[in-house]
């Protein structure tokens, strides 16, 4: 053994410090808690992965070898074990390229096959410890599919099963090509991102593997455990990684081995690049201090601040808010302009997205870096099943950035706040729904949804719009204590939709199952108008009579209409031409209800929701009516058409005569 | 630099001593406008004028409402508001064909031209600058076409460095260069315009030939002017943009309106003055015996045309 060699395996033993070993049968998972702000494991550990990989930089090629020991916690012995090779869903055939093809993919439309995305993912060798070599004997399965093609999940039948309470282990050997970035995994120019880039094995769920293919848009599933990293790169490469950095030695061959530690983490994500600028700053969470570690692009070194300030102001609001975050470390990533790794989240490990270009008004930066730490919580502690449950993840998470994003940044303008345009998280919410209301309940598998528009919209944005408006029924703080206890209760476990939903029921102490129904688990849509409105006067068939105001009296009536088939009670406010209000509520239950009122005064406007607490009814304009036509918006809008047209026409005459 | 700025001055002389030309292109081109924007009008007035939603669009540009609006079933496909707006570009554009001979004309003489005589240079040269405008097409379509493969070519290679503004400033710069070959080949058809329209050249490549031989002649003169006035443009065009977002408050319909109207004609204006400039220039060379071939002598037509 060099004495390099000698010096890293310190290093790594050092970093591992206080480890603790529960042990079964020769076979353990750590109990190590080097990486986290807890003396003892915050998560039931299920598997360890003991990785060892070489990555080269030249062929965007990784050959690696893994030892995975599996803690059978399911009370039953398994004999079958179901592995994910995400990496093999880049190829022509895979299930997830003929979805991408048909209904489209995050931000890839392959209208022609280029060799850069392919990517692959090939078990060398597949050892089970006192069982043997089963390398042969590895079958693909297509658990969602009839596609033979798809090899994203490989299945390992065991002569001797294991027992409930027993462990396990798998040494694997395997080599991936990564493509070119595709679904936040990959390479660009000299820098690469390994996501999804091992043998992962499925989670026994509902008393079976959990365990599906690589779809479309749909994203990741898996047990807690412990992660022991080392990857090997070339010497000029800044690496970053999830978990905590325990040891980095250079080797004779221009190589480093850098080596990461994760506790009670399900994924493990890593990138590297030679150009890479690194900030460092420090957030301490109630639990303890947090490392965090920005690997800027050097063209966005002037963000860095931004990046950190963002992520500070987002950690200090879920710590207040929702729960502490337990783990020593967070690093954020910005990715490759252009890339596809941008806006991703993995166990203390994220991907921002920025552009040089980025004025301080257009707050993509920071909303990227909101959400993608979000998921820490809403995916990476709280382990939701994403393949089932993408609104678990991707929808709560939308809520919470809503949430986060409008407090710091204001409601209309925490999106966008430039040269007098502005626009909100709900706003964009909004567009991502509308387009799609009616096609898909939220509550569905992920891979089943319309198209990627219909993921997006119901996913994303009517999760968040049905949760923002929740708080208009059992109030912003009760849904404020629902979340902290949901995070509390569930974090490091794999909750279902009912336990989400049954955890805001019994914190505000109301059934809202009339609301679920429809909101989560059906396709109803919510569109109330003020139909029509009008003010007679009482005395309009005298001789000679006319209008006086303040005298004359009239009979008015207001008619609001459900247009849809959503059923949510609404308040209405009437406004008199005397300066009157009048706060009128209605359940909802019928198609329509008219108001009526015999005053000295005449109708002004009518308006649903005069608060504004609905945040998904699917027109806001027909919201409100007013007797008196106020055309100056329209002007404005036409002011700006004719102009865009006039510079138009110049433009072309201007070249062209 | 002395003659050059002669040039750009002498153009303006002339477009500032016609400026009815300006003025009614200018509200030809704002009638147009407004006929092109009348569906959108229409479809905003009838979702908007009695909704208090509209007020995020008066009291500030929410862009989550107005596209919003835009979505709307009741506003219409965006094509039906667009195509409008498209069609009386067009028109726009047709009249400007139309009737520049006449403006070239009136730019040539020393003395206001009568309506007679504006609309018979516009009747005598409506086919030539037809061919013209072909003849331009082709010849900036190709030229364009070569530096924009080009341009790509430079972009996409740009673009594999680890240098993240490279491809950027590379277009810029690409886009830049293109602009200005397109304004010397604009140049080009501008002085063969003048010359189909002021020596009554009814063989348009001749006067394309003609042009060609001014331009290679006085290079720097003529591009360096129409660049300066380019610069201008450029400039009324930000000052216009910048001073509507400062001054204008965002319920400022008719002030909106007025300072954008104001950038709008003077950046007509421009085109005008460049216009100007060609012929001035155009006029001079012609003035000056040893400059011009035998036989070449101007045919001014409004004074020939009984």
């Amino acid at each position: 053994m060099h004495l390099r060699s000698t010096v890293f395996v310190c290093l790594v033993a050092v970093g591992l410090g206080s480890s603790l070993w529960a042990q079964a049968g020769g076979l353990a998972i750590p109990a190590t808690t080097s990486a986290i702000n807890s003396a003892t494991p915050l998560s039931q550990r299920v598997v360890a992965y003991d990785m060892d990989a070489k990555y080269n930089a030249k062929t965007h090629a990784l050959d690696a070898s893994e030892t995975l020991t599996y803690h059978n916690l399911t009370g039953q012995a398994l004999d079958t074990f179901p592995f994910h090779l995400y990496l093999n869903a880049f190829q022509p055939t895979s299930t997830w390229m003929r979805e991408g093809k048909r209904e489209g993919t995050r931000g890839q439309d392959f209208g022609t096959w280029d060799n850069k995305n392919f990517g692959s993912e090939e078990i060398k060798s597949l050892e089970v410890v006192g069982q043997g070599d089963f390398t042969s004997q590895l079958q693909f399965i297509h658990p969602d599919d009839a596609n033979k093609d798809d090899r994203t999940v490989v299945q390992v039948h065991l002569p001797k099963p294991i027992a409930p309470g027993e462990y396990v282990q798998f040494k694997i050997k395997f080599h991936d090509q990564f493509p070119e970035t595709l679904e936040r995994t990959g390479w660009d120019r000299e820098a690469v991102l390994g996501g999804q880039w091992f043998p992962k094995v499925g989670v026994w769920w509902h008393d079976a593997w959990n365990c599906h293919q690589f779809h479309a848009y749909t994203e990741f599933f898996a047990d807690f455990g412990v992660y022991d990293v080392k990857l090997t790169v070339p010497q000029y490469e800044v690496v970053g990684a999830s978990g905590v950095e325990v040891g980095s030695v250079n080797n004779p061959d221009g190589t480093k081995t850098v080596a990461y530690h994760g506790d009670d983490i399900h994924d493990f994500a890593w990138t590297a690049s030679p150009h890479y600028l690194i900030y460092n700053d420090t957030f301490q969470s109630s639990m303890g201090p947090v490392a965090l570690r920005l690997m800027m692009q050097p063209a966005h070194w002037g963000q860095a601040e931004r990046h950190a300030r963002i992520a500070k102001q987002t950690m200090e609001r879920f710590d207040h808010w929702y729960g502490p975050y337990p783990y020593k470390t967070l690093t954020i990533v910005d990715p490759e302009p252009g890339s596809e790794s941008y806006g991703m989240e993995y166990p203390t490990f994220i991907t921002g997205g920025s552009d040089w270009l980025m004025p301080d008004g257009l707050l993509l930066p920071e909303s990227v870096v909101e959400h993608e730490f979000g998921h820490q919580y809403w995916y990476g502690m709280v382990a939701t099943n994403e393949f089932e449950d993408a609104w678990m993840d991707e929808g709560i998470n939308q809520y919470t950035e809503a949430k986060i994003m409008d407090s710091i940044f204001g409601p209309s303008t925490s999106v966008l706040n430039l040269w007098g345009i502005t626009a909100g998280e709900r706003d964009e919410d909004r567009f991502m729904y509308e387009g799609v209301a009616s096609l898909d309940p939220i509550a569905q598998d992920g891979w089943r949804y319309a198209h990627s528009h219909s993921y997006a919209g119901i996913t994303y944005g009517k999760t968040a719009l049905i949760l923002l408006t929740l708080e208009s029924v059992i109030g912003e703080d009760t849904m404020r204590q629902a979340m902290h206890t949901y995070f509390m209760r569930y974090r490091f476990t794999h909750p279902t939709k009912e336990d989400f939903l049954k955890t805001i029921e019994e914190v505000s102490g109301r059934d809202l199952r009339w609301y679920f129904n429809q909101a989560v688990y059906g396709t109803q849509v919510l569109d109330d108008e003020v139909l029509k409105m009008s003010s007679v006067p009482v005395d309009w068939y005298k001789e000679n009579f006319k209008e006086k105001e303040g005298e004359t009296e009239y009979v008015s009536n207001v008619w609001i209409h459900r247009k849809e088939d959503f059923i949510f009670p609404v308040d209405v406010e009437i406004k008199f031409d005397n300066g009157e209000k009048i706060r009128e509520h209605w359940d909802g239950q019928g198609r329509w209800v008219r108001y009526s009122y015999q005053k000295k005064a005449k109708l002004e406007s009518a308006e649903v929701d005069p608060d504004h607490k609905i945040q998904f009814d699917r027109n806001e304009f027909n919201n409100s009516k007013t007797m008196e036509a106020n055309g100056a918006p329209a002007r404005k809008l036409a002011n700006y058409w004719t102009c865009i047209g006039q510079f138009f026409a110049q433009f072309l005459a201007w070249w062209l005569v | 630099m002395n003659e050059k700025r002669n040039l750009v001055s002498a153009g303006a002389d002339v477009a500032i001593r016609n400026k009815r030309y300006v003025i009614w292109f200018y509200l030809l081109n704002l009638i147009f406008a407004h006929f092109g924007a009348s569906a959108f009008s229409d479809a905003a007035h009838a979702l908007l004028d009695h909704s208090l939603n509209a007020d995020k669009l008066l009291h500030g540009f929410n862009l989550g409402v107005f596209i919003e609006l835009l979505a709307r079933p009741e506003f219409g496909p965006l094509a039906s508001s667009s195509a409008p707006a498209m069609i009386f570009a067009f028109l726009f554009f047709l009249a400007s064909l139309l009737f520049m001979p006449g403006v070239l004309l009136g730019y040539a003489s020393d003395h206001r031209i009568s309506r007679d005589e504006f609309y018979r240079a516009c009747g005598r040269n409506v086919w030539r600058f037809v061919r013209l405008f072909v003849f331009f097409t082709v010849i900036a379509g190709i030229v364009a076409g070569i530096l924009s493969w080009g341009l790509n070519a430079l972009v996409t290679a740009a673009d594999k460095t680890s240098n993240e503004r490279l491809p950027f400033f590379t277009q810029l710069l690409g886009t830049m260069v293109i602009l200005v070959v397109l304004t010397i080949i604009r140049v080009w058809f501008d002085l063969a315009q003048t010359d189909v329209v002021l020596r009554d050249q009814s063989a348009t490549r001749k006067s394309i030939a003609a042009g060609f031989r001014k331009l290679r002649r006085n290079f720097v003169r003529l591009v360096g002017s129409y660049l300066v006035i380019a610069i201008v443009a450029l400039a009324v065009l930000v000052a216009g943009i910048l001073l509507w977002h400062t001054i204008v408050p965002p319920s400022g319909v008719v002030g909106a309106f007025l300072i954008g109207q104001a950038t709008l004609f003077l950046l007509l204006a421009t085109r005008f003055w460049q216009r100007a400039t060609a012929v001035a220039f155009y006029v001079k060379e012609t003035a000056a015996p040893a400059d011009e071939e035998v036989g070449s002598v101007p045919v001014f037509v409004a004074s020939v045309v009984p």
